[in-house]
């Protein structure tokens, strides 16, 4: 692989990595504070998962440069990470969640049905692994939307509520990257215009059948990934507190 | 105090196209289709299955041998009269494996739950073993995962490896330190 081919895969790798682990860390904030018991071993459940797809990412990554996963997720500093911000947000109220949590997995179902046809090799088979529990994912985000949309005036209060705050941030997923062109051009990953579409025809019918109106602004919160709110730096704090105790202990 | 949860439905597993459907537990769901999502979170994770059915607490009859034996009149029950239509007999036929309650054992056509355990008892096919506990379910109270679904319900927990807290060993430095 050329060199520049090979630097703008990695930035893509990153970007993946890190926006399933920072959102899979908000997510398993509910642990123990899920709606009710069920939903507080599915929400686990989920957050296990995209922690599992992050450290398919990363491993990808760090087969190409030889890094350690371990230190990219628990010793990096917030400027470096390429998450989008959507993923940093505080975990808001059940409807926030579940709306990002949608928001994404509907990203993830079209983004992944499209990298199944990468020619990275190593990308188009860990696609295969962690497409299915994204469809479940997405399955379990698309009834609670419809639910939480269509159930009580305060139901859907708090549903619209997430949508006016969150439409602005899910559009960021939809920027390339400053590189990202490389890679369509050698077919590694599809562009991103279409997956917009395609994202966009899965979600518009769906929230406006759930009772939603859609936010009539659709500019991107930020336009570069590294670009950060002030919640990633507290998540991190938070995140990566023992493991910089001692950063050379033995596990 | 209220019961303030949602509704109750039991849960059936079935582990191999070859097993029966068995009762695993109860999961709460504002209805089927969150039940059975619900039912894939809680009870198959982990161990294999290829399908599950759901069914509203409130939709099974139960009865056990020691209910039929005391009261002689059992089957004169006064259950809800409907068309004759198909229900689901399940049976407990075993007290070895405490996770085993009742399995599926084959489909009655009767006018009640009353009735269609009586056919299920009186036919030895349904349960050659002693039965500790029949239940009769309409199968029209059945919400099952299809076919489909195994890929993305069921499949990803194979791959998943199952370790007991145990296996983590970050007990045993402090114990060697002597703290």
């Amino acid at each position: 692989m050329n060199p520049t081919v090979q630097t703008a895969l990695l930035h893509k790798l990153l970007a993946l990595a890190d926006d399933e682990l920072i959102l899979s860390h908000r997510n398993a904030e509910w642990i123990g504070h899920g709606p009710i018991l069920e939903e507080d071993i599915a929400i686990g459940n989920i957050a296990q998962d995209e922690l599992g797809h992050a450290t398919v990412w990363y491993g990808l990554y760090c087969e190409l440069t030889g890094d350690d996963p371990d230190a990219l997720v628990f010793l990096r500093e917030p400027a470096d990470f390429r998450n989008v911000q959507m993923m940093e947000l505080p975990k808001g109220d059940w409807a926030f969640t579940m709306l990002r949590q949608y928001l994404f997995d509907a990203y993830e179902v079209v983004m992944l049905a499209a990298l199944q046809a990468s020619t990275y090799q190593p990308l188009a088979e860990a696609v295969a692994k962690i497409r299915n529990e994204e469809i479940y994912h997405y399955r379990h985000t698309t009834a609670w939307i419809r639910r939480l949309g269509l159930g009580t005036e305060e139901s859907q209060c708090r549903l619209q509520n997430a949508l006016d705050e969150l439409w602005p941030f899910a559009q960021q997923l939809f920027v390339p990257l400053p590189d990202e062109v490389v890679l369509v051009e050698e077919g590694i990953v599809a562009e991103t215009a279409d997956l917009h579409t395609n994202w966009q025809n899965l979600v518009i019918p769906h929230l406006t059948d759930s009772g939603l109106t859609i936010p009539s602004d659709d500019t991107p919160i930020a336009n570069h990934r590294s670009q950060h709110t002030s919640h990633l730096t507290h998540l991190l704090n938070d995140m990566q507190l023992v493991a910089r105790l001692d950063a050379a202990a033995k596990w | 105090m209220p019961d303030t949860q949602w509704p109750r439905y039991e849960v059936f597993k079935q582990d191999s196209p070859k097993k029966r459907h068995t009762s695993v537990g109860t999961v709460h769901a504002p209805d089927a289709e969150m039940a059975l999502l619900n039912a894939r979170d809680v009870f198959v994770r982990r161990p294999s299955a290829v399908s599950i059915w759901v069914v509203p607490a409130t939709a099974v009859f139960t009865i056990t041998a020691e209910e039929m034996e005391l009261n002689p009149n059992w089957h004169k029950l006064v259950t809800e009269e409907v068309p004759a239509k198909t229900y689901y007999i399940f049976a407990k036929q075993s007290q070895r494996r405490s996770m085993t309650y009742v399995e599926h054992v084959g489909e009655v056509e009767a006018k009640t739950a009353v009735q269609a355990i009586q056919k299920a008892s009186q036919n030895r096919d349904f349960a050659p073993d002693d039965v500790f506990v029949w239940w009769a379910v309409p199968a029209a109270a059945v919400t099952r995962s299809e076919d489909d679904d195994i890929a993305s319900m069921f499949a990803p927990a194979q791959d998943k490896t199952y370790r007991q807290q145990s296996y983590y060993g970050f007990v045993d430095p402090l114990r060697k330190s002597g703290k």
